[in-house]
């Protein structure tokens, strides 16, 4: 399976929400006009980032711990790159992304020096509001706290206005009343929840259904039935 | 009186984004040639798609039996035509939202659709990943999470090929089981 995209209409903030929720390993692609760069990815976390002059390069080195040897990389080195080639471009937008999953062989003590958590929250910061709209779609939504959010708070590195939309998440507040009680603008509150639902700290708050009575159990049986035999 | 003014209509309704699938999911199970408003499409963009698109509604219908008819509405895909999607949602069962797996830009859109049912119409929703077919198309699970669907949310992301009449199907009994889960909890 593929996972293919462009960062116009698909952020970092997305693309790193799906390999870490799915603690996905391989090598994520991204080709900008002015620079390609390989994100090496172990179990969701991005350990290394490098760019290259040609992707097919990326498919020679299967070993990663090969591959640091050869680049000359000590484990202090790997943060600087992430800071280089990931932190720094976080505002390109115009970024063609391809993720190929599992054909290199990660050792297991691989270093991570940013949580997935902490590049999500920080590449939300670079949305713009039209963009946080994606997600944080109504003003009249209502989120809730996951039972494991303080953990991925503590590994995402919250600055002290997003911890204050966050005091707000209750499971009754919504978008529009955390805007108004936390006295703080849209786009850093949109921004907010758009990097805590990402990091899966937060979801939205189930509504109940509506129940109907427009259809009998008996009626349902029978359009199953037509169903399976069409 | 006609006996079209007996039956009882049982409505259930087919959204999801622009080239999602919508209008092919209902002629794929539908007993009768699908009612479409589809129009030529001016935007460049969008053209380069597909050359038409619906503008109001399709419908496919199939008999139950005698007294009882379901009727798949097929919303408009284009933003511009999201009026209709509080027009169809009204009275449905349940509804299915459809998303090209092959296309992650319409994710979003997607994701849209299915917060204005739930907060408008909290009915029995069931997701299809649509064009699993096609080269570079997202797996249904990694559609679950680009879409933020968490699993307490009870919103099953099935793949499917809108084309083929067992995908549809299986994408039809998924929402159906729902909807009598929904009942027995009632």
């Amino acid at each position: 399976m593929s996972l293919i995209g462009d960062l116009n209409s698909f952020s970092f903030a997305d693309i790193l929400q799906v390999l870490h929720t799915d603690k996905k390993s391989g090598v994520l692609i991204v080709e900008w006009d002015d620079m390609t760069v390989a994100y090496y990815i172990k179990e969701g976390e991005v350990v290394l980032a490098r760019p290259v002059d040609k992707v097919f390069r990326v498919y020679a080195d299967r070993d990663f711990a090969v591959l640091l040897t050869k680049l000359r990389l000590q484990d202090r080195a790997l943060a600087e790159t992430i800071k280089k080639f990931f932190l720094s471009r976080l505002d390109k937008r115009n970024g063609r992304f391809s993720f190929t999953q599992g054909f290199i062989k990660y050792p297991h003590d691989v270093p991570v020096f940013f949580s997935s958590e902490q590049l999500i929250m920080e590449a939300a910061r670079h949305l713009t509001l039209e963009e946080t709209e994606r997600k944080i779609s109504d003003e009249l939504l209502i989120f809730e706290k996951m039972p494991d959010y303080e953990e991925k708070i503590l590994k995402a590195k919250l600055t002290d206005k997003e911890r204050k939309v966050l005091n707000l998440i209750d499971g009754r507040n919504t978008v529009k009343d955390i805007v108004e009680k936390s006295g703080l603008d849209k786009l850093t509150v949109y921004r907010t929840l758009y990097g805590l639902l990402s990091i899966g700290a937060i979801k939205r708050k189930k509504k109940p259904m509506k129940r109907r009575a427009s259809i009998s159990l008996d009626l349902l049986a029978k359009l199953i039935e037509k169903i399976k035999k069409l | 009186m006609s006996e079209e003014k007996q039956t009882k209509k049982i409505k259930i309704v087919i959204s999801g984004p622009f080239a999602a699938g919508k209008t092919e999911f209902i002629k794929t199970v539908s007993e009768i040639e699908p009612v479409t408003t589809e129009r030529k499409i001016s935007h460049k963009e969008e053209k380069e798609k597909k050359a038409t698109t619906t503008v109001a509604m399709d419908f496919g219908k199939i008999k139950i039996d005698n007294e009882h008819e379901l009727y798949l509405f097929g919303t408009p895909g284009q933003a511009r035509f999201n009026f209709m999607w509080e027009v169809l949602g009204e009275g449905a069962l349940g509804v299915i939202v459809l998303v090209d797996s092959t296309d992650p830009t319409t994710f979003h859109e997607a994701r849209r659709i299915i917060n204005f049912f739930h907060s408008r119409y909290p009915i029995p929703m069931v997701i299809g990943a649509n064009k699993q077919d096609l080269p570079n198309a997202w797996s249904p699970k990694d559609i679950a999470i680009a879409l933020d669907i968490s699993e307490d949310e009870g919103i099953p992301v099935i793949g499917l090929s809108a084309k083929n009449k067992e995908d549809v199907k299986k994408v039809l009994l998924a929402l159906l089981e729902k909807i009598r889960e929904n009942i027995l909890e009632g």
